[in-house]
C-alpha cells in the first residue's frame, strides 16, 4: 500500500496544520511564562522570547499550594474514572443484551444529566450536600464527576458492544458461562477501546470540572488545579506572568501522566480486537 | 465493649469542662482577596490576632467573586455559611435580601468615633435605619497616564471631556491609542461609564420614590462623550475587564486610562519610574467645575446569629481598625485599597510599605479622589432592593454596547437602559 | 437469555447513583419552576403556571434559543470537520502516528479557565499574539478586536470552543475508524473503488453508529457549554452570545429570579430531551436496518 505523491502531500501538510493549530498557543503560553513581565504583554510580541526568568514559577510556587492542588485534582479524578467504568460496564451490557422492563425508556431516560443544563442543579445539590455532610470534601467532587460521566459512558460502551460479532458471545453462553464470566472475561477485552475512550472522558471531565469545585469545595487545601487556577486570578488586577506559569503548571502534570498513560490509552482506544 | 464507652464517656466530659472555662470561639471569615499574596498577608495578620486573643480563633476560606453570589446564599440556606464575609455594597443587598446579615450599629458607631469614617465609605452600607456591614477598604477610579508622554505631546492633563478627547487625539499615532475604556459586559464597564455619569450629572439612577431615573440628557451626554473617547480605544477593548486595560497601559499602548490603581502593575511590568506615573482625577463634562469618581467601599458583614460568635467577631473587626494593624491590612494590595478612616489614612503602618512610600504622592492623590466617589444605587440615601440585580447584570455596560457595538444612538442606548432597569425593579 | 433479576443486578448500581445524586435536584428544579423564588435559600409561595406564561412569552427566551441552536450547529459543523479531518490524518500509517495519536488530546486536557485565560491573552491587542500572526500573514492590516462585533464574537467562541473539543470527538472518531476490518477496503480496492467511493460507501456508513451517539451527546454537552461563554464575553456584546445556559445562569444568579432560571430550564430540558427522544429512534431505526 503505496501513497502516491500527492496523496502524501496531503497528509503531511494536513499533519503540519493540525501541530501548528493546536502546538502554536501552548508554544506561546510556555514561552510567555519564561519571559519577563514587559515582554509579556509587549504591544510587538516575540515569537521567540528575548528573555528568561523563573520569577513567575516561584512567585506561584511560593505563594499558592500548588502541589497540594496537583494532589486534590489527580485523586479526584482517578477515582472518579475508576467507578465511572466499574458502574459503567455492567450497566450497559445490561442495555445491550438483557431485557427487563422498561429498559428502552430508562436507557434515555439517563440523559436527562446532560438535557438540563448543569447550573441549575447546582443549588439543589449543594442544600442536599450539606445536609449529609459532604461539603468541603473531594468525596463530593467524585460523586459529581462520576454522575455526570455516567450517562455518556453508558450509552458509548454500548455502542461499542453492539459492534461485538454476536457468535463470540453466543457461543460462550452454549458453554454455560454466567453473565458476569461473559462481561469480564469476553465482552470487556473486546471492547477496550470503549472502556479506554470512557476512562479518558471521565478523567478530563473530572480534571477539568470547575463549576461544582467551585462551590463545594471552600477551603483552600482541597482546591483542584482549575479552581487554584482561578484564584491567582485578581479581580482588579492580573498578573499576567503568574497566570501563564499556572496555565503552564495546571498542563505539565497531565502531559506528565500522559506520557506515561497515553500510548496505553490510545492503543486501547484504536487497536481493538475487531481487525 | 463497656471500658471503651466509659473512656470516650470520659473523654468528652473532660473536653466539654475545658471548654466550658476557655469558651474559645472560633470564627470564619470569607473574603474574595483571592491571590496568593493577599492570602499570606491575612494570614499573617489573623496569626497575630489569634495568638493575641486566645479565646477568639478566627480563620480565613479565600472565595472568589465569581461564585460568591451563588455560593453565599447556599452556604447560608444550608447553614454552612462563614460568621463574616466581605462585601461591596449590591452584594450587601442579596445578602440582607435573605436575612443572613446582622446589623452592626454600635460597633460602626464606636469605630467611626474612635478612627473617623470616611463618610462616602460607610454611607453605601446605611439605609434602612441600620449599619450593615462595617467598611474595611476603598477604591476609587481615577485617571492614569505618563508624564513624559503628555509632554511629548504637548499637551496638559486634561480636567474636562473636550480635553480629554483631544488629547487622546494627539496620544493616538504610530499604532498606539490614546484612550483606553472597555465596552466589555462587565462590572468594570459599569464602572468606567458610572465614572463619567459621575461627572456629568448624572449620579443617581433612582428616584426618591424607587423609579429608574436613568434616563435624562446628562446621562446621554455622558454616553456620547464615553462612546467618542471608546473610538479611539484598542479594537479589543469589547472584551476587556481590568487586567487587560492595565496591560494595555503598562506596555504604553494606551496614553490614558481609568483604573482604580495600576500602580502595582507599573512597578512589576512596567518602567517602574514612580516620577513618570500620572494620575488625576476623572475629567469632568465641560459645564461641570469638579471632577467626582466612582468608589466602592468594601466592608465586612457579620453572618452569624450566635452572639459569642458575634462577640468574638467585633473584636476581631475592632482590632483590625486599630491604625497599628490596618495599615498592613490594606497594603495587602499595596497602592490599591485605600483607608476608609481617618486614621488609617494616616497610619504609619499603611504610609511605610515599600510600594506606598515610592508611590507617595500617586496615593495621595488617590486617597483625594475617593473622598469624591460615589456608587450608583447607593446615592441618595435609600437603597432599593432592585440595584442587586441592575448592579448584577451589568445594565449600564450592556447599554452601552447598544450604542458601541449596535451603533445605537447615545440617546436609544440610554432609553434601552431605562427600560431594562424600569423592568427589574418591577418584579 | 438472561433472566431481568440479573439484569436489574447489572443495571442498579449505576441508575441507583444517578437517581440519588441528580433525581432529587432534578425534581427540586421541576418544583422551583412553579414557585416564585427569587433569591437563592429563601422560600416562595406556588404560582402554577404563571412562570412558563412569562418565559414563553418572553423575546430573550426565543432569541436566547435561536442563539443556542445556532451554536450547537456551528460548533457541531466546525468540529466534525476538523475531527473528521484529524481522525482520518491519523489512521493512516505513517511514522510518528503514535505519537500523534497520543498527543492530539492536548488541547482538551487544559481546564477551561485555563484556555478561557490563553485565549484572552491571544486575542489581546498588549501581548496577544494572533492579530500580529494575522497581520503577517496578510489576511487583515491593522489590529481587530474579535469580540468587537456580534458575528465576530460569536464565531471567535465557537473557534475557542472547537479548539479545545475536536481534539476528544477526533478521538472518538478514531476508535470508531479503527473498527472497520481492513478487509473491506481491499475488497472495495480490488473492485476499482477510488478514495471518494470507498470513503463514502465503506468508511461513512461503518462510522455511523459513533457518530450517532457523538452527534446526541455530543449535542447536548455543546448546548450546555457554559463557562467558556461566561468567562469570556458573559452573554455579550449586546447580548450576542446569550445563549439558555448564559440566559439561565444570568436570571439565576445576577437577576436573582431563580424560578424563572428553574422554569427555562424545564423548557429547555424538554427541548432537549425530545431532540434526544427523535434522534435515538433515528439511531434505532438505522441500527435494525442494518
Amino acid at each position: 500500500m503505496k501513497r502516491t505523491l500527492p496523496q502524501s502531500f496531503v497528509l503531511y501538510s494536513g499533519l503540519v496544520v493540525v501541530l501548528l493549530i493546536i502546538g502554536l498557543p501552548f508554544w506561546w503560553v510556555i514561552t510567555g511564562s519564561i519571559k519577563v513581565p514587559r515582554e509579556i504583554i509587549a504591544r510587538v510580541p516575540t515569537m521567540f522570547p528575548q528573555s528568561f526568568t523563573l520569577q513567575h514559577f516561584e512567585k506561584l510556587f511560593q505563594s499558592t499550594d500548588f502541589p497540594a492542588y496537583l494532589v486534590n485534582s489527580i485523586g479526584v479524578a482517578l477515582f472518579s474514572t475508576v467507578i465511572t467504568v466499574a458502574l459503567a460496564l455492567p450497566a450497559a451490557y445490561a442495555f445491550f443484551r438483557m431485557r427487563f422492563p422498561g429498559r428502552a425508556a430508562l436507557y434515555r431516560l439517563i440523559l436527562l444529566a446532560y438535557a438540563f443544563p448543569t447550573i441549575v442543579v447546582l443549588i439543589p445539590i449543594y442544600g442536599f450536600f450539606a445536609k449529609v455532610g459532604l461539603i468541603d470534601t473531594r468525596t463530593s467532587l467524585v460523586i459529581i464527576n462520576v454522575a455526570f460521566a455516567l450517562p455518556f459512558s453508558i450509552w458509548m460502551m454500548r455502542s461499542f458492544l453492539s459492534t461485538v460479532p454476536r457468535e463470540i458471545e453466543e457461543a460462550a453462553v452454549i458453554d454455560g458461562a454466567p453473565a458476569r464470566v461473559i462481561l469480564l472475561r469476553i465482552m470487556a477485552p473486546l471492547i477496550a477501546p470503549g472502556i479506554a475512550s470512557v476512562a479518558i472522558f471521565t478523567f478530563i471531565a473530572s480534571w477539568t470540572e470547575y463549576l461544582f469545585a467551585s462551590v463545594l469545595i471552600v477551603s483552600d487545601a482541597r482546591r483542584t488545579i482549575p479552581v487554584g487556577f482561578a484564584g491567582i486570578i485578581g479581580q482588579y488586577q492580573i498578573d499576567w506572568g503568574l497566570l501563564l506559569a499556572g496555565a503552564t503548571a495546571a498542563t505539565i502534570p497531565v502531559v506528565i501522566l500522559f506520557a506515561f498513560v497515553g500510548r496505553w490509552f490510545v492503543s486501547g482506544l484504536t487497536e481493538g480486537a475487531v481487525k | 465493649m463497656k471500658v471503651g464507652l466509659l473512656t470516650i464517656a470520659g473523654l468528652t466530659s473532660i473536653l466539654m469542662s475545658s471548654a466550658a472555662f476557655a469558651e474559645p470561639v472560633s470564627l470564619t471569615l470569607w473574603h474574595m482577596e483571592q491571590p496568593p499574596h493577599r492570602v499570606q498577608r491575612m494570614q499573617e495578620l489573623l496569626d497575630e490576632f489569634n495568638k493575641a486573643h486566645p479565646d477568639v480563633q478566627v480563620k480565613q476560606e479565600p472565595q472568589s467573586w465569581g461564585e460568591i453570589y451563588a455560593k453565599a446564599p447556599a452556604a447560608f440556606a444550608a447553614g454552612t455559611g462563614p460568621d463574616m464575609l466581605f462585601a461591596i455594597p449590591d452584594f450587601t443587598t442579596v445578602i440582607k435580601g435573605i436575612d443572613a446579615v446582622v446589623p452592626v450599629d454600635d460597633l460602626a458607631k464606636d469605630l467611626d468615633a474612635k478612627h473617623g469614617f470616611v463618610p462616602a465609605t460607610i454611607a453605601p452600607y446605611q439605609y434602612d435605619g441600620h449599619t450593615w456591614a462595617i467598611p474595611a477598604y476603598n477604591m476609587a477610579i481615577s485617571m492614569w497616564y505618563r508624564n513624559s508622554a503628555l509632554k511629548e505631546a504637548g499637551i496638559e492633563v486634561p480636567k474636562t471631556w473636550s480635553e480629554w478627547k483631544a488629547a487622546a487625539e494627539k496620544l493616538s499615532k504610530d499604532g498606539k491609542y490614546g484612550v483606553g475604556l472597555p465596552a466589555n459586559k462587565q462590572l468594570y464597564t459599569d464602572q468606567t461609564v458610572y465614572a463619567l455619569m459621575v461627572n456629568g450629572g448624572a449620579a443617581d439612577i433612582y428616584n426618591e420614590d424607587g423609579s429608574i431615573s436613568f434616563d435624562k440628557p446628562e446621562t446621554v451626554a455622558s454616553f456620547e462623550a464615553y462612546g467618542e473617547l471608546q473610538k479611539l480605544s484598542p479594537p479589543d477593548s469589547t472584551s476587556w475587564t481590568w487586567g487587560e486595560a492595565e496591560a494595555c497601559f503598562a506596555s504604553a499602548s494606551c496614553g490614558t486610562i481609568l483604573q482604580f490603581s495600576v500602580i502595582n502593575t507599573y512597578e512589576t511590568q512596567a518602567e517602574a519610574d514612580a516620577a513618570d506615573l500620572g494620575v488625576a482625577p476623572v475629567p469632568h463634562a465641560d459645564g461641570q467645575s469638579e471632577s467626582g469618581t466612582i468608589s466602592y467601599s468594601n466592608a465586612i458583614m457579620l453572618t452569624t446569629k450566635d452572639e459569642a460568635k458575634q462577640a468574638g467577631a467585633k473584636v476581631f473587626l475592632a482590632w483590625l481598625m486599630e491604625p497599628a494593624n490596618y495599615g498592613r491590612f490594606l497594603t495587602m494590595e499595596p497602592g490599591l485599597f485605600l483607608p476608609v478612616t481617618n486614621d488609617g489614612a494616616e497610619a504609619e503602618s499603611f504610609w511605610s510599605d515599600p510600594i506606598v512610600t515610592k508611590y507617595k504622592s500617586q496615593v495621595e492623590t488617590m486617597v483625594a479622589n475617593a473622598k469624591n466617589g460615589k456608587l450608583f444605587g447607593f446615592t441618595t440615601g435609600k437603597v432599593f432592593p432592585s440595584i442587586g440585580a441592575i448592579s448584577g447584570q451589568n445594565v449600564i455596560a450592556e447599554s452601552l454596547q447598544k450604542m458601541v457595538v449596535d451603533g445605537q444612538s447615545a440617546a436609544d442606548a440610554v432609553k434601552f437602559g431605562q427600560e431594562k432597569m424600569s423592568e427589574i425593579a418591577g418584579k | 437469555m438472561t433472566s431481568p433479576r440479573l439484569a436489574f443486578l447489572f443495571v442498579t448500581p449505576a441508575l441507583l447513583f444517578l437517581a440519588a445524586v441528580l433525581g432529587r435536584p432534578l425534581l427540586q428544579a421541576v418544583v422551583l419552576s412553579f414557585q416564585n423564588v427569587g433569591v437563592i435559600g429563601t422560600t416562595g409561595s406556588w404560582v402554577g403556571f404563571e412562570n412558563y406564561a412569562t418565559i414563553l412569552g418572553n423575546t430573550a427566551f426565543w432569541n436566547a434559543f435561536g442563539r443556542s441552536a445556532l451554536w450547537v450547529f456551528a460548533n457541531a459543523v466546525v468540529q466534525t470537520i476538523m475531527a473528521l479531518g484529524v481522525a482520518l490524518l491519523l489512521n493512516q500509517k505513517f511514522p510518528g502516528v503514535r505519537i500523534a495519536r497520543t498527543w492530539i488530546i492536548l488541547t482538551w486536557i487544559v481546564p477551561t479557565v485555563v484556555v478561557v485565560i490563553i485565549w484572552r491573552w491571544l486575542l489581546s491587542t498588549s501581548g496577544g499574539m494572533i492579530n500580529p500572526l494575522l497581520i503577517q500573514l496578510g489576511v487583515i492590516d491593522r489590529p481587530v478586536g474579535f469580540f468587537a462585533t456580534r458575528e465576530g464574537a460569536m464565531a471567535t467562541l465557537v473557534m475557542i470552543n472547537s479548539w479545545r473539543w475536536f481534539p476528544f470527538t477526533a478521538l472518538m472518531m478514531l476508535a470508531g475508524l479503527t473498527r472497520i476490518p481492513g478487509d473491506l477496503y481491499e475488497a472495495a480496492r480490488i473492485d476499482g473503488a477510488g478514495a471518494m467511493k470507498r470513503f463514502t460507501r465503506i468508511t461513512w456508513p461503518l462510522l455511523q453508529p459513533t457518530l450517532l451517539v457523538l452527534g446526541i451527546v455530543g449535542t447536548l454537552l455543546s448546548f450546555n457549554v457554559f463557562d467558556v461563554i461566561w468567562l469570556v464575553t458573559a452573554g455579550g456584546p449586546s447580548q450576542a452570545t446569550q445563549t439558555l445556559p448564559v440566559l439561565i445562569y444570568e436570571t439565576a444568579f445576577k437577576g436573582y429570579r431563580l424560578s424563572e432560571a428553574a422554569t427555562i430550564s424545564v423548557l429547555t430540558s424538554i427541548l432537549l430531551m425530545t431532540f434526544a427522544l427523535l434522534a435515538t429512534r433515528a439511531m434505532t431505526a438505522s441500527e435494525e436496518a442494518r
